[in-house]
């Protein structure tokens, strides 16, 4: 079954354009230029029950613009959206009951109240039981770590603290489907790495679907199988992590340390050298010659140490982005 | 229906983080029902009777505006738009609750909170200066005049709302709300009575909503108006209400539709 279902997804907005300059300001008074910007320009994709996948693209690929028509809050141009089997943009309460949307960068949190009071409203408002709201309220304050900081004034609490608060909010009522736009924004790493984890376990545990942007490979690394790729609203690439770095990855990382200095020269033949640093050297080498240039510097010098990765995700991504090919 | 009793006690918790503000919007009403008492007072002099009011009865009207600005003008609809503009509308709609029950709810702890201190001032008015403030104790009268509250209070709920609508097409929704506060000044009497301007004035605007959120509740409760203009007055207001509500029903779903979910 599948839980979110795209098909042919255009959003395009209808932005004025202003110009600069007095007489060109008081003219646009009268004739107003407006131009569309394609936000999403047709994309398709499904999701199944309990998938994490993970979102991916440069700023204002339409990432956002796409969790939103999702979610129900924007009127999609044209194209079929169906999340749980409704509609997203009728906003039916039952549907609005089992997903969530957070937005790093967005909060719905009362800013002068104890976080409590919030989650108190959400409790009204998704019509929760006594017992229901003290049972996932309990379990949420435990694996998030927060415990009395629920019952200070939500301005008080640094960024992270409150982002904690922010899903406690968005979970509160336990959604079956989860939007999560970049969630660990502006998180220190030992927070990013927190938050992934209980990412991670809210997936297992209730088998809520989740789509997932984020800027943070780390992120999309650790938690993702499964990602969808879109860049200036078109859908670029959909497919297991796994495969994306096969398909894109053609060349591999060579470290190798030697006994004494590196030998530019010699090394200059076998592969482009990404950094000299004393005994210390990495060539960036085309995949097929991996294994040829291994040999090559086994055999013909001293070397201590010597390992072959694959390039990081970051790279890739970026390459995929500059959509150097597909 | 009690899911909308929290946004209530929330909004009113969320004032006591705000007192200062609070007190300063009070001292406004207080200072403005003030001016609008004393020049009335200087203009009666030793006269009785101005127009159709005696001066018991106009300085009665005045004190009352307090209470009116608590009860009906109270307000915090003009959040709407920039809500809109500004997309935190977004929070709202990913939660199943109905937008405008929770707005009339929201209104409800500033109207609660502003009532509740503009009981107070007036006692406090009537004791200090001692005008010969009319009570109303016809039960008819007291009736019929709660009862033009209620309606003037869903009436500007929905005409404030629609103005604040405007942010889903304009950023420049400021603009609008001035001339409505204009035309609130002009044409719903919080300056004085309506029915001291030219008769054929009067007219043309009992036909118009505005009349109805200040000067028809207050001249209820004055008593000096015939049962069969306060039927008629109902009327009116019921058909502006069930119009522009139907109408606000209509340019909130088309403006949810270009509604952009800005802000990111």
């Amino acid at each position: 079954m599948n839980t979110i279902k795209v098909t042919g997804l255009k959003k395009y907005f209808r932005v004025y354009k202003r110009k600069e300059g007095l007489i060109p300001t008081i003219n646009s008074l009268f004739h107003r230029k407006y131009s569309e910007v394609k936000a999403v320009d047709g994309i398709s994709f499904s999701i199944r029950e309990g998938e994490l996948v993970g979102f991916i693209g440069p700023n204002g690929a339409g990432k956002t613009t796409t969790l939103k028509c999702l979610s129900g809050l924007l009127y999609h141009s044209s194209g079929i959206v169906e999340v749980l089997g409704y509609i997203p943009f009728e906003r039916k309460a039952d549907f609005l009951k089992k997903i969530s949307l957070v937005m790093g960068q967005k909060n719905q949190l009362w800013w002068d109240l104890p976080a409590v009071e919030s989650f108190r409203l959400n409790k009204e408002i998704y019509e929760l039981s006594e017992d229901v709201y003290r049972k996932n309220l309990d379990e949420l304050t435990g694996l998030l770590d927060v415990g009395s900081l629920i019952n200070q004034p939500v301005r008080q609490l640094s960024l992270g603290q409150r982002m904690k608060m922010e899903l406690i909010a968005a979970l509160i009522h336990h959604p079956k489907v989860l939007f999560l736009d970049e969630p660990t924004i502006g998180l220190d790493i030992v927070m990013q790495k927190k938050m992934r984890d209980f990412i991670g376990n809210y997936n297992k545990k209730y088998k809520a679907t989740i789509l997932l942007t984020s800027h943070y490979m780390a992120d999309v690394k650790e938690l993702c199988r499964r990602v969808i790729i879109i860049n200036k609203g078109k859908l670029i690439y959909d497919g297991s992590l796994e495969s994306l770095s096969q398909k894109y990855s053609f060349h591999k990382i060579i470290t190798v340390h030697f006994y004494s200095d590196a030998p530019e020269n010699k090394l200059k033949n076998l592969g482009e050298i990404k950094l000299i640093e004393g005994s210390k050297a990495v060539l960036k080498v085309d995949k097929e010659k991996a294994k040829n240039v291994t040999v090559q510097l086994l055999e013909k010098n001293k070397v201590r140490d010597l390992t072959v990765e694959e390039p990081e995700l970051e790279d890739i991504i970026s390459f995929v982005f500059e959509g150097k090919s597909v | 229906m009690f899911k909308y009793f929290y946004v209530t006690k929330n909004y009113l918790a969320e004032y006591f983080a705000y007192r200062l503000n609070f007190l300063l919007w009070r001292v406004r009403v207080i200072v403005s029902v003030l001016i609008s008492y004393f020049l009335w007072s200087a203009i009666y002099g030793n006269r009785n009777q101005i127009f159709n009011y005696t001066k018991n009865q106009m300085l009665t009207y005045i004190v009352l505006l307090t209470f009116i600005n608590g009860i009906v003008l109270a307000t915090q609809t003009q959040r709407i738009a920039e809500e809109i503009n500004q997309g935190t509308l977004s929070n709202f709609l990913i939660r199943p609750m109905d937008y405008f029950a929770f707005n009339l709810f929201r209104d409800l702890a500033d109207k609660s909170i502003n009532t509740f201190f503009a009981v107070i001032e007036i006692v406090l008015i009537i004791l200090l200066l001692k005008p010969g403030f009319i009570v109303q104790s016809d039960p008819i009268f007291l009736i019929l005049f709660i009862f033009s509250l209620f309606l003037s209070v869903i009436l500007y709920f929905i005409i404030s709302i629609l103005i604040s609508f405007i942010g889903f097409w304009s950023r420049e929704y400021w603009a609008p709300r001035f001339i409505f506060f204009i035309i609130i000044a002009f044409m719903a009497g919080t300056y004085f009575p309506l029915d001291i301007v030219p008769q054929p004035v009067y007219s043309l605007i009992e036909f118009l909503p505005f009349t109805y959120l200040v000067f028809f509740p207050l001249k209820i409760y004055l008593g000096n108006i015939l049962l069969s203009q306060i039927l008629k007055g109902f009327l009116i207001t019921l058909f502006w209400i069930f119009f522009l509500y139907l109408f606000a029903r209509l340019v909130w779903k088309k403006g949810l539709k270009i509604y952009t979910a800005e802000g990111k």
